[in-house]
């Protein structure tokens, strides 16, 4: 195989150990740690991971905010063994529930105190460095996993995405074919959860570099620190979600980023007119849409945006791009056959960075992933649920969610279209979600991103755009938007205030 | 502005933003104790408290309100000058 997870991941972290030992690896809460002083968290964890027999691959891990937590990452890999982020900030019964889905015997906790009392538990910021040296188990297979991530299931029940070795490898090697370069100056933006994927890049890349990840402390208010960290640390490099820099963007004018050299927008659909007004406060900027779910490995395709540029976007939402270098895209109609350019139809991913499934969820399995033979081949695809469509030139238009379009009145109508119009001429941010009243009959609800004023301007301009069965029948003003522990728009919060 | 008055002022603030009637204020007190204090609520809070005193933050101040004392010292200072 061309890359494995130790040529990809390990030895290049190995590696930035060896040749950097006195360089920053982390900032956390304005403190510094060496790759050195990295390396003898690892080597210390690792060592007493020996003295716990474990029989199961995966193993849980309280996912703090220090140095132990990321060393317990590292130690875990080395071993050949997998992590299952378990989120201090969650309700313990959220937490219980993956340990038994998951069947977890042992957790690493850097607290000082543990909450975990059914599970071994490995006290990680209590344990001595004896070695010092980095050892690395080479019996593992590149099937073994690496991480399990879980997210909400719309039954309700988290299910737990399983990401094996070859996935990372993949998308390692996927990223660096982007052409973003990453060295030992770089300072590093970590903006995310660790129990969500975009953190494994934003960790990684740096590491994986000899970089210093910069990251945000829980309790932290993301928005503000994150942007004292670009002005005070001159940060070089990260990944943000969109709806971060539209916190920030009353503050453009007084905020300095022109220490950015590349900025990653991701998580979220990314608006166009947004990114124009970040070109100008991030003056050395360039800008990257990266999209992906879970499922495909973080990002499974990327656009490259051009500062003063035309670029591509519907609805006024900027291009996803193309596929990355090892990631199969299709643009699929109900039947699994390939649409022709400019029709929509369901984005469907395949390649080396596809998960092997869900966690003992053999329901979600088989609903999620199906084969298909393309030139010859007997390809295992992945349902994204995203309405997209190729443009002339391979570029992929993201047009929304599959659940995002609604039938009204028999009319297959999206969202996304109606949002779009009232952006244009609100210049605020605007969502639709579609809900069946009392009458069962289905409408759209639109929430407006400010406080009340009257809409009748709005709804005029509407119709002139846009058949009135199209139009919103219910108006909802919030002055900002909630968002979820992903910083996306909440959109089940907002459709839970249509009475 | 005297300092009692402010924190009162910012207690009913609080009290709205973060839903929670019973909130009593301490200089101490940052985002880790308030459940609701989020990014979200944190910005809510800011364009509330701007509005009733009647004030304005840049950027590089709420960079610096880290906890519920910072940001009764600025207001402090502000309404002062």
């Amino acid at each position: 195989m061309k890359y494995t997870f130790y040529s990809q991941v390990l030895n290049p972290v190995l590696q930035s150990i060896e040749k950097y030992p006195d360089r920053n690896a982390f900032c956390i809460d304005e403190k510094f740690y060496t790759y050195s002083d990295f390396s003898k968290r690892i080597s210390a964890i690792y060592s007493s991971l020996e003295k716990h027999s474990t029989t199961k691959q995966q193993v849980g891990l309280v996912i703090n905010d220090d140095l132990d937590t990321y060393a317990s990452i590292f130690a875990l890999w080395l071993k050949g063994l997998c992590y299952v982020p378990l989120h201090p900030g969650w309700p313990l019964d959220r937490c219980e529930e993956i340990c038994s889905q998951v069947g977890l015997s042992l957790i690493l906790d850097s607290s000082s105190k543990t909450r975990y009392t059914g599970q071994e538990v490995l006290m990680t910021s209590s344990v001595e460095d004896l070695s010092a040296q980095l050892t690395y188990t080479s019996n593992v297979d590149e099937d073994d996993l690496a991480y399990i991530l879980f997210t909400s299931g719309s039954t309700g029940k988290p299910k737990g995405v399983q990401l094996m070795r070859k996935n990372v490898a993949a998308f390692m090697d996927s990223f660096w074919q982007t052409g973003i370069e990453i060295n030992e100056e770089d300072r590093c933006l970590q903006a995310f959860d660790l129990s969500f994927d975009v953190s494994v890049q934003s960790y990684l890349v740096a590491l994986t570099r000899g970089a210093c990840v910069f990251t945000i402390p829980h309790g932290q208010v993301k928005y503000v620190y994150a942007s004292g960290l670009i002005e005070d640390h001159g940060i070089t490099f990260g990944a943000m979600a969109p709806s971060m820099l539209r916190y920030l963007q009353p503050y453009f004018d007084e905020m300095d980023a022109t220490s950015l050299k590349a900025c990653i927008l991701t998580a979220e659909a990314c608006p166009v007119n947004l990114m124009e007004e970040w070109y100008n406060c991030a003056t050395n900027t360039e800008i990257y849409d990266f999209y992906g779910p879970t499922e495909a490995t973080i990002y499974c395709t990327y656009y490259k945006l051009t500062r003063g540029g035309n670029n591509k976007s519907l609805n006024g939402i900027i291009s996803i791009g193309r596929p990355l270098a090892n990631c199969i895209g299709l643009i699929l109609d109900e039947a699994g056959n390939e649409l022709p350019t400019g029709e929509k139809g369901e984005f469907c991913v395949a390649g080396d960075q596809v998960t092997k499934g869900y966690w003992d969820n053999p329901e979600k399995n088989e609903s999620s992933f199906f084969y298909k033979e393309v030139n010859g081949e007997r390809i295992r695809f992945y349902h994204t649920g995203d309405l997209c469509y190729k443009d002339e030139d391979g570029d992929i238009m993201y047009s929304g969610r599959l659940d995002h379009q609604a039938k009204i009145q028999g009319f297959r109508v999206e969202l996304g279209e109606i949002e779009f119009h009232a952006r244009e001429f609100l210049k605020k941010n605007a969502v639709c979600i579609a809900f069946d009243n009392e009458k069962c009959l289905t409408e759209i609800a639109m929430f407006i991103e400010s406080t009340e004023f009257n809409a009748e301007d709005l709804l005029a301009y509407m119709r002139t755009k846009m058949p009135s069965y199209m139009i919103p029948t219910r108006l909802f003003f919030i002055p900002v938007f909630p968002l979820n522990s992903n910083d996306k728009t909440d959109k089940v919060k907002l459709k839970g205030m249509i009475k | 502005m005297e300092k009692t008055e402010i924190i009162e002022k910012l207690t009913s603030v609080f009290q709205e933003v973060f839903s929670d009637n019973c909130l009593v204020l301490n200089d101490e007190m940052t985002a880790n104790d308030v459940e609701k204090w989020d990014s979200l609520t944190h910005m809510l809070m800011i364009s509330t408290v701007e509005e009733q005193f009647g004030v304005k933050f840049k950027l590089k101040e709420l960079n610096k309100l880290k906890k519920v004392g910072d940001i009764v010292e600025i207001l402090h200072d502000k309404l002062s000058a």
